[in-house]
């Protein structure tokens, strides 16, 4: 019993025989071909280090923004403060008594009446006085009462009119 | 045997309760901040703060660090501060204490500014080391005194309760007291990790509540015209040695309070320095017996009930015998022939009782509730008498008389200028008000301009003709009081002088009774015509002699209704109409 490649081989010309023969597949051994570490070990390692870079920058900025914020707070209270008491300033330029004491220094009193003056005709309308002062209050009030101890009631000697002989007297006085 | 203990120690801090130290240690590092609320300010009505809240620190030592160094310190804060240097001296000794307040409510620009000086000499004397300051916000009063019993005033915490809670404040009488809790808002907080030098861990843990900051209160107050009330009305108690006064200036349409004025009164930047009863709102805490301005009321009441007419003839004698006493006038007369117009410009109050007695039973007490009598007016301050009005069994006859020309009823004075504005106001009573818009008392009370209520007392013909029997009080012919007249403007007004109840001991028992002192009023509108502003001012307890209503409130009047109407720009009365007749 012939195999067909047998029969192949006995029915081809020879230049074919000769291909075949050189095409003939043999099992030869596996070759491992690795892909080159280095270039991947440094990737990963710059990239860490990159990374870790990076994070140190962030948080090197993040303490120096937090620096900063701290400051800039602190700075903004300041200011906060300083506006404040600004405003105290004002508030007691603003206050009734000290503008009517500005205005008493400067000879100005409360009106007695109202008139009003018409610029269009140059006439007056109202009870037209002169302010007088008499409806000027007194800016100041009395004196804080003081506690007993700091005022007494006066006290009172009652002189006699006859007069003190002194008899035998051993002071500086006696004799003159 | 080290290794044994450096585990045993792991062993504690990692096998028993790790948490606790865990907790512990995120202490250590975290810090939490009060985030204060701004106490709410209190506006007039123009939007001049009359009440306001800045930063401010208190300035604090140590002891433990300042005890060797206490004369340079002590000097450094007497000068810097302007605290006294002994008792500054003592607390920077204090044995056993690491706290002690040297000075409080500084400014923080002040108070930054001593701290940092002291830090500078920190080098060469250790004993600066234990200064520190730490947040105590101010509350301050622009206007010191100017309506100070109305805002009241805050002072530290006292109860033991409310420091531990941290309050910064607490409130006594007045705005201050009443609206505290609208006022005082709610403190937030802010929870952080710290690192060197104090700076907030940039990645940490960090909460924050904000803080709820208080409610703003506008009132009806006019700053200018209270700060002329008052010192006009100081004059006035001043000039008549009299006890204490109030003044009033009422807005007649919206019933607005422009000022509720009393004297004496304190600095509300300094209240230690006045008298406990100086310190309150007599217009609304003290009940007195009204006198003859009541008079109005009884008259307008008539008119209502078409019981008189301006132009009722009146038969008056000298004196009135009545069951329990007689009853006289201010003046020596005989009998005497007035209408009941007369009867109001000359106060007669036999003639008053004369033609109180057409009211039938329970009628005049009626109306004068209607006036707002024996009620609280419901301004919005705490403290308010109801004044009483007899009822029942204590409404005798003899009561009813006095009742009808002012006596033996009792009102305060917001009440009464009330009642007195409604005859301005046509006969419509107007709730007085001191708040703009709404707040909420701490007890749920809603007051102000948004809630007032209007009620028509008596018909707007009575108001016009009782406006009219007024004017001819201050007339200088038929009436007992010209010196309210204002210049360029119709006044209607009445003058009172009634009785004051003191304390007197009857048969080794202490009882009411009256005491001799009287109280002066005068209560009034203008112009007539058309009513702006209603005043009323009331002096207890005057000494000079002649004083009364007309002679001593009557000037008062005058100058603070004349600066109203200057102020608010009204224009002055046109030719006064025909004059009721005053006799017949």
């Amino acid at each position: 019993m012939s195999t067909p490649a047998l029969q192949l081989r006995e029915r081809l010309p020879r230049p074919v025989e000769a291909a075949v023969e050189r095409a003939r597949l043999t099992v030869v051994p596996r070759r491992r071909a690795r892909a080159a570490r280095m270039p991947f070990v440094t990737l990963v390692s710059l990239v860490l280090l990159g990374g870790i870079v990076g994070l140190l920058c962030f948080n090197t900025q993040m303490q120096q923004a937090s620096f900063a914020a701290t400051a800039l707070e602190q700075r903004a209270d300041d200011l906060a403060a300083r506006e404040q008491t600004l405003h105290d300033e004002a508030q007691a330029l603003r206050d009734p008594q000290h503008l009517a004491t500005l205005a008493h220094a400067a000879g100005m009193v409360a009106p007695i009446s109202s008139c009003t003056v018409d610029l269009a005709t140059q006439q007056t309308s109202g009870s037209c006085t002169a302010a007088t002062g008499a409806n000027t209050p007194a800016l100041e009030g009395p004196g804080r009462r003081k506690p007993p101890v700091l005022n007494p009631a006066p006290q009172v000697v009652t002189v006699t009119a006859d007069p003190v002989v002194v008899q035998g007297g051993r002071g500086p006085r006696a004799g003159r | 045997m080290v290794f044994s203990l450096f585990a045993a120690r792991l062993v504690q801090l990692q096998g028993v309760d790790p948490g606790q130290y865990a907790a512990m240690a995120a202490a250590a590092g975290t810090r939490t901040l009060t985030l204060p609320a701004q106490r709410g300010e209190i506006f007039d009505r123009f939007g001049e703060p009359l009440a306001d809240s800045v930063e401010g620190r208190a300035v604090i030592a140590n002891p433990a660090e300042t005890t060797d160094d206490a004369p340079a310190v002590a000097a450094f804060l007497a000068r810097e501060l302007g605290v006294d240097y002994t008792t500054t001296l003592r607390k920077l000794r204090v044995k056993g204490s690491q706290f002690q307040y040297i000075a409080r409510h500084v400014p923080a620009t002040k108070a930054d500014d001593v701290l940092a000086a002291a830090k500078a000499q920190s080098d060469d004397v250790d004993g600066f080391k234990g200064l520190f300051t730490q947040r105590d916000p101010i509350r301050i009063y622009p206007a010191h005194d100017v309506a100070a019993n109305v805002l009241g005033f805050v002072g530290e915490p006292s109860k033991k309760a409310d420091v531990e809670a941290g309050r910064t404040y607490q409130a006594y009488g007045g705005l201050e007291e009443a609206f505290n809790k609208a006022l005082s808002g709610k403190d937030g907080e802010e929870r952080y990790e710290f690192g060197a030098g104090d700076t907030r861990l940039p990645l940490g843990n960090n909460t924050t509540v904000a803080p709820v900051d208080g409610q703003d209160i506008t009132t009806t107050i006019d700053r200018d015209l209270q700060w002329y009330a008052q010192r006009t009305l100081r004059q006035a108690v001043i000039g008549a040695k009299a006890r204490s006064g109030i003044a009033i200036v009422m807005d007649t349409q919206t019933g607005e309070l422009l000022t509720l004025a009393d004297y004496p009164t304190f600095d509300a930047e300094d209240p230690a320095s006045a008298h406990k009863s100086d310190r309150q709102a007599r217009s609304l805490n003290l009940a007195y017996e009204p006198g003859s301005v009541e008079k109005v009321l009884t008259m307008a009441a008539l008119l209502d009930e078409g019981k008189v007419t301006p132009r009722t003839k009146l038969l008056v004698p000298g004196q009135l015998d009545r069951q329990d006493r007689p009853i006289k006038d201010h003046w020596e007369h005989g009998l005497i022939k007035l209408t009941l117009a007369g009867v109001l410009a000359k106060s007669s109050n036999i003639g008053t009782v004369l033609a109180a007695d057409r009211f039938g039973s329970g009628e005049l007490r009626s109306y004068l509730e209607k006036f707002g009598l024996g009620a609280v007016s419901g301004v919005g301050l705490g403290g308010e008498t109801r004044g009483s009005i007899p009822e029942g069994p204590a409404w005798t006859s003899q009561v009813g008389d006095r009742i009808a020309f002012g006596q033996s009823l009792s009102v305060n004075a917001v009440q009464m200028a009330a009642a007195v504005n409604t005859i301005a106001n046509g006969g419509v009573r107007v709730d007085p008000t001191l708040i703009r818009g709404e707040a909420t008392r701490d007890d749920g009370t809603r007051v102000g301009t948004d809630v007032s209520t209007t009620r028509r007392v008596v018909s707007e013909e009575a108001a016009r003709q009782t406006t009219k029997m007024m004017q001819l009080v201050v007339d200088p012919e038929d009436g007992v009081a010209p010196a309210a007249q204002v210049p360029g403007y119709s006044v209607a007004g009445k003058t009172g002088t009634a009785q004051r109840v003191g304390t007197c001991v009857v048969d080794g028992v202490k009882q009411g009774c009256y005491d001799g002192t009287v109280t002066v009023s005068f209560a009034g509108f203008a112009p007539a015509e058309n009513p702006r502003f209603t005043v009323y001012v009331a002096l207890q307890a005057p000494t000079v002699a002649g004083a009364g209503g007309g002679a001593t409130a009557g000037p008062v009047f005058s100058k603070i209704m004349g600066q109203a109407l200057q102020r608010y720009s009204v224009p002055e009365s046109t030719a006064p109409g025909k004059k009721y007749p005053v006799e017949w």
